[in-house]
């Protein structure tokens, strides 16, 4: 055994999106423990709410995450919702879950194509990212908006989504199907993609459930778990949802689960599309959550289970809001993969639990 | 398929490891920690999940000389929260796994979420003020005016049995002397206002007073349109 060095990697680096730090202990190129370090990012985002009523709030809760911008929305709203006893219509619902799905699809697509550029497939990278955009285009037909949508507010939506609309999703999703097919060929059966995924950075069961491990993560290591098999609003009226799950427990694991996961997102949100009922999108809300009142709430978000906290103080203002990312909770299993790796791997892993660095600090 | 349920339940801090213990031994999944900023310290929040059902449980007005157990023996994932409890709010938290000692976020501001503006404050305590005032005053309005409604509905209770012992006559002709009274009591009443608003008008801005009558004028057409409107649907009828 040589002798034990320490590498910085990040928080600037090549395969980082956003800013994570990490010490890699390391001998003969062998990583022996990973110290992550963040807060390079926090923007207090938090402590905003005590300065933003639960109205305005949603706007700064939907830019905690470029990516998961429609679910932190819809979180937020679901926990004032709880906090202030208020029921949505069920179109709200419905049409919640659909944006929420489909920016699921995108969010998984943008993934695949990162991944690809990681282990060096730069024209399965852009292929994803072209398959991408179609998704991006139907939010801007929808809402008006490619990344920041503002559909949500707290009582339902402000947008409805016609007739005409829903039929070109359908089409748009169809076309996307038949593309993703091919590129999804290239993830799960390409020699070198295999090569470079296969038994890399693995989490056995037991492990995965002892770190709290959520979201593909997680279901990568065969964890059944997914917060949408708990029927939460339009989840509650699909004819049958089961998590997809993996036993590979390693980067190749973590890669089938996220493929997967946008077929089936498609195919929920053509089964809601098909039961969408007609009424009202929004009901109106007034009046100021309790003093020392407490609601909690979990969305599956891309990257897992998300959680969220809300107390109010009487007034228009919440004395407090919590959002607790998919990706903290997942930094444990991170480190966990990490050790015993090979450095050159380092990237590769990390990239797997498709880290969210700004939705962690916020 | 469980449903989602969610509970909160009061704990202190000896007990925390307990609580820990207990939930990895039933087979609980640790959700996260988060810290609440109070005037008696700070709040913790320790959530668990199993099958569907979200358990928090929450210590009060925990102290900068309190010191907190971690639970990361049991569930090491805490530590992300634990360590961010301390860098962020302060709180004293003893044998964290991982501990970053005060670094695992780069932060310029110690201690960032319990630093509270003296604006802040003054809106905290205003916003408090008004709550109290107007819980007091739709206290004293209910009082008052179910106290009002006792008086008036006894004195029509007894007039009505006056009237009931009379001549029949006798009694319609006392009935319309008091339609006739009541009249004459809202007419004056409404002049009596008019007075008033005429004497503020005339205190006024001339520009805004005129756009006052206006207003006045156009609400008044208003009411009056509704008025035949409901006297044409009741013709109707």
């Amino acid at each position: 055994m040589g002798k034990a060095t320490v590498i910085p990697f990040g928080p600037q680096h090549p395969v980082l999106p956003e800013p994570l730090h990490l010490d890699l202990v390391v001998e003969d190129e062998v990583v022996v423990e990973a110290i992550p370090q963040i807060g390079f990012i926090h923007r207090g985002l938090e402590k905003l709410v005590e300065t933003r009523d639960y109205n305005q709030f949603i706007y700064v809760a939907e830019r905690i995450c470029g990516i998961c911008a429609f679910g932190h929305s819809m979180g937020y709203a679901q926990t004032v919702e709880e906090l202030m006893g208020v029921e949505i219509p069920p179109r709200a619902e419905y049409l919640r879950t659909i944006w929420h799905e489909l920016s699921r699809v995108h969010s998984h697509i943008l993934w695949l194509g990162l991944a690809a550029d990681a282990f060096g497939f730069e024209s399965l990278f852009m292929h994803c990212w072209r398959l991408r955009e179609r998704v991006l285009n139907i939010f801007e037909k929808t809402t008006g908006g490619r990344v920041i949508f503002s559909v949500v507010c707290v009582g339902g939506v402000v947008r409805d989504i016609d007739a005409a609309q829903f039929r070109e999703i359908i089409g748009t999703l169809e076309g996307i199907k038949s593309d993703y097919a091919k590129i999804c060929n290239a993830f799960l059966k390409d020699t070198s993609v295999r090569n470079r995924t296969d038994g890399v950075g693995y989490i056995s069961l037991e492990d995965a459930r002892a770190l709290s491990m959520v979201g593909p993560f997680g279901r990568a290591s065969g964890l059944p778990y997914d917060v949408r098999s708990l029927g939460m609003g339009a989840y509650g009226k699909l004819s049958d949802f089961q998590p997809i799950t993996s036993t590979a427990g390693d980067c190749y694991g973590r890669m089938e689960v996220r493929a997967k996961e946008v077929l089936q997102s498609i195919d929920i949100i053509e089964e809601l599309i098909a039961g969408i009922p007609a009424g009202d999108i929004a009901v109106p809300v007034k009046g100021s959550p309790a003093a020392g009142a407490e609601a909690s709430m979990v969305l599956e978000q891309p990257r897992g289970e998300c959680y969220y906290y809300a107390r109010g103080n009487g007034s228009k203002y919440l004395e407090r809001m919590r959002i607790r990312t998919p990706t903290s909770i997942n930094i444990a299993g991170m480190t966990t993969a990490l050790a015993g790796c090979d450095l050159a791997d380092v990237n590769m892993i990390i990239l797997t639990i498709d880290p969210c660095i700004s939705c962690t600090e916020r | 398929m469980s449903a989602f349920t969610q509970t909160f339940a009061p704990i202190s801090i000896a007990d925390i490891p307990a609580m820990a213990a207990d939930r990895k031994a039933s087979g609980w999944r640790f959700v996260q920690v988060l810290a609440v900023n109070t005037e008696n310290g700070i709040d913790l929040v320790y959530s668990f999940m199993k099958d569907g059902a979200l358990e928090n449980f929450k210590v009060e007005g925990v102290t900068k000389d309190d010191v907190v157990p971690s639970i990361t023996g049991e569930f090491l994932a805490a530590f992300v929260f634990e360590n961010e409890a301390h860098d962020l709010f302060g709180v004293n938290i003893k044998d964290i796994a991982i501990d970053f000692g005060g670094n695992f976020y780069a932060l310029s501001q110690k201690e960032p979420m319990t630093v509270i503006s003296p604006a802040q404050l003054a809106a905290r305590e205003k916003a408090k003020k008004l709550a109290a005032a107007k819980a007091a005053k739709e206290a004293k309005a209910a009082a008052g005016e179910s106290a009002a409604e006792a008086s008036e509905a006894s004195k029509a209770a007894d007039m009505e049995a006056k009237l009931a012992a009379m001549d029949p006559e006798k009694a319609a002709k006392v009935r319309a002397a008091m339609e006739a009274k009541a009249k004459k009591e809202a007419a004056a009443k409404q002049a009596e206002k008019d007075a008033a608003m005429e004497a503020k008008l005339a205190a006024m801005d001339p520009e805004k007073a005129a756009k006052v009558r206006a207003a006045m004028e156009a609400k008044a057409r208003k009411a009056a349109a509704a008025a035949q409107t409901a006297d044409d649907a009741k013709g109707g009828e």
